[in-house]
């Protein structure tokens, strides 16, 4: 108000303003109330430079500039499926020309496997608003992405906006997840598999070794008590003695043999088995004679393996079968392979089959089939050991090394006529 | 007085020749006799003419081929005419572990293999203590 104004305003001028100004306001939030609700799209504001009029299309425009530059794509849908509009992003997803996106049909940019998808989402969408995931088509790759759509009321009728959000990074990270799970999961397994060897060598260093150990302890004392009186007897106990230390050595060897099989020896080559069953043909050469043993072994193949490993198979096996071999016949120890297509003992023979199984079959004393799980554990023995030297180990270590080369091995026992040892391997290695 | 029946099932010869050469002087129990592994436990058991011939105890060494001495000792307890005697274990190594099982199992006593004469002694008073006179 002016204050140059001087002259004092009478009750009735004073309501009359105040029924204006009441008016301006009813009019005022009318106004407001109309933008909020879409109703009017220009209107026109008294300034002091006169009348300025705003439209909704000043408006428009910054939303407009957003859609353009946003990361995501922006597509508008007409009730067939028809794009009215899209922004430049997603001409730059599907790499298109916006010549040949606008006027086309949504699923001509769909891939194949998620039309489906895609067609649900499009039927459910005109009642509520959704998301779901498809393949988009970007020229001749498809990418991962996510779909928001929501229905528009425009002057053309109802319309499908779609937000098009690119999923290609979450996948590859979400891929990343379930891969570095996946190696989480493996070295878990590897880990309790190392732990369970771990607890097998804490029973076998208290035990195991003790034998021989008490066996040191009581002969030494029974040499103290006893060794001065008889001279026989001085020499049977040191005898003892020197054994039971031979057999200790035997069975640390044996176990530091079995503790390096759990370190992962990626070394793998080709190996022809027939070189391998002649190299060691020549370490047995003398109990072979001794024994008057024979090897008969079939034309065998070549294998992808670790050779040292599977020669100590070879080698454990062909030690075992002179070692339980009878005395009522000499012993014949024979070596035959056959290919197979999967990894089975009971599958049927195919020469050009991924996998081959072995056998080393020998006419030994045998064992009741009913041990044939006991005879792979760790120092179990069917037979007295003072009657069959060995640490308890050789199978367990053969087994071991034949699942360390992704096999799986077994035995087939017939009591005083044979053992027969099968395994089965990947003949291009466990990759 | 009476001398007690006593079983030993041992698959080690030495343990087997030190265990009578340490024994032989007493005269408190009765070797019957000696069998490598646990089947043989049954076969000697089971070819015995009357029950008066039983063993009143029989001594299991832990570790044998074919039937070790915890499935020994859970054979004989499950079978109503052995589950009277009374079994012991003796081993190269005892742990809780085992000590727990036999018990439960119903083994009279669990101890380790001696290195001494006296150590031998010592466990056989304690295997005998443990013997109850049935038969």
């Amino acid at each position: 108000m002016d204050k140059k104004e001087s002259y004092i305003k009478t009750n009735a001028e004073l309501e009359k303003e105040l029924a204006e100004l009441h008016q301006q306001l009813d009019e005022a939030l009318e106004t407001i109330e109309a933008i909020r609700s879409g109703q009017i799209d220009a209107l026109v504001v008294q300034t002091e430079k006169g009348n300025q009029l705003y439209t909704l299309k000043s408006a428009d425009h910054p939303y407009r500039v957003f859609i353009e530059k946003m990361n995501e794509g922006a597509i508008t849908v007409n009730t067939d499926g028809i794009i009215l509009y899209c922004n430049s992003s997603f001409s730059r997803m599907v790499k298109s020309d916006i010549s040949s996106i606008i006027g086309f049909p949504i699923v001509k940019f769909i891939a194949n496997e998620s039309l489906k998808t895609y067609r649900r989402l499009f039927e459910k969408c005109w009642k509520t608003d959704c998301q779901g995931e498809v393949m988009l088509r970007t020229g001749l790759r498809t990418m991962p992405v996510k779909l928001s759509l929501t229905t528009l009321e425009l002057e053309l009728g109802i319309s499908l906006s779609i937000i098009l959000t690119d999923l290609t990074n979450e996948k590859r990270t979400q891929k990343q997840l379930e891969k570095s799970n996946m190696e989480l999961a493996k070295s878990n397994i590897a880990l309790e598999i190392s732990n369970h060897d771990l607890q097998q060598f804490a029973s076998v260093a208290s035990h195991d070794l003790q034998e021989p150990l008490r066996k040191i302890q009581i002969f030494a004392n029974m040499l103290n008590e006893q060794g001065n009186e008889n001279p026989r007897e001085f020499r049977k106990y040191l005898g003892k003695i020197i054994y039971s230390t031979g057999r200790m050595r035997n069975l640390i060897v044996d176990i530091l043999n079995y503790s390096r099989l759990s370190v992962n020896d990626p070394f793998y080559e080709w190996v022809d088995l027939n070189e391998l069953v002649a190299e060691l043909r020549g370490d047995f050469d003398l109990i072979l004679a001794d024994k008057k043993a024979k090897i008969i072994s079939e034309d065998l193949i070549e294998l992808y393996c670790n050779k040292g490993q599977l020669r100590q198979v070879f080698q454990n096996l062909i030690s075992n079968a002179l070692k339980f071999s009878s005395a009522d016949r000499n012993p014949e120890i024979h070596i035959s392979s056959r290919r197979v297509n999967t990894k089975s003992f009971k599958a049927e023979s195919n020469p050009k089959g991924k996998f081959v199984i072995i056998s080393i079959k020998d006419n030994g004393i045998g064992f009741e089939s009913k041990y044939v799980d006991s005879i792979f554990s760790l120092f179990e023995r069917l037979n007295p050991k003072d009657k069959y030297e060995g640490s308890g180990l050789g199978l367990a270590i053969a087994k071991k090394i034949i699942e360390k080369h992704n096999g799986l091995i077994t035995a087939i026992g017939v009591n005083d006529s044979g053992a027969e040892f099968r395994f089965i391997l990947p003949i291009e290695g466990n990759f | 007085m009476v001398q007690k029946k006593v079983l030993l099932a041992e698959d080690d010869l030495d343990d087997r020749m030190i265990f009578e050469d340490f024994l032989e002087d007493r005269n408190d129990f009765l070797l019957i006799s000696v069998v490598e592994n646990g089947v043989e436990i049954f076969e000697f058991l089971n070819g015995l003419n009357s029950e008066s011939e039983l063993p009143q105890l029989i001594i299991l060494d832990k570790n044998m081929p074919k039937i070790n001495g915890v499935e020994a000792l859970k054979l004989l307890k499950s079978e109503e005419k052995f589950s009277k005697i009374s079994v012991v274990i003796y081993s190269t190594y005892i742990d809780q572990n085992l000590v727990n099982t036999c018990k439960a199992l119903g083994a009279a006593a669990i101890l380790p293999k001696p290195f001494t004469k006296s150590g031998y002694n010592e466990m056989m008073d304690e295997f005998l203590r443990t013997t109850k006179d049935i038969f």
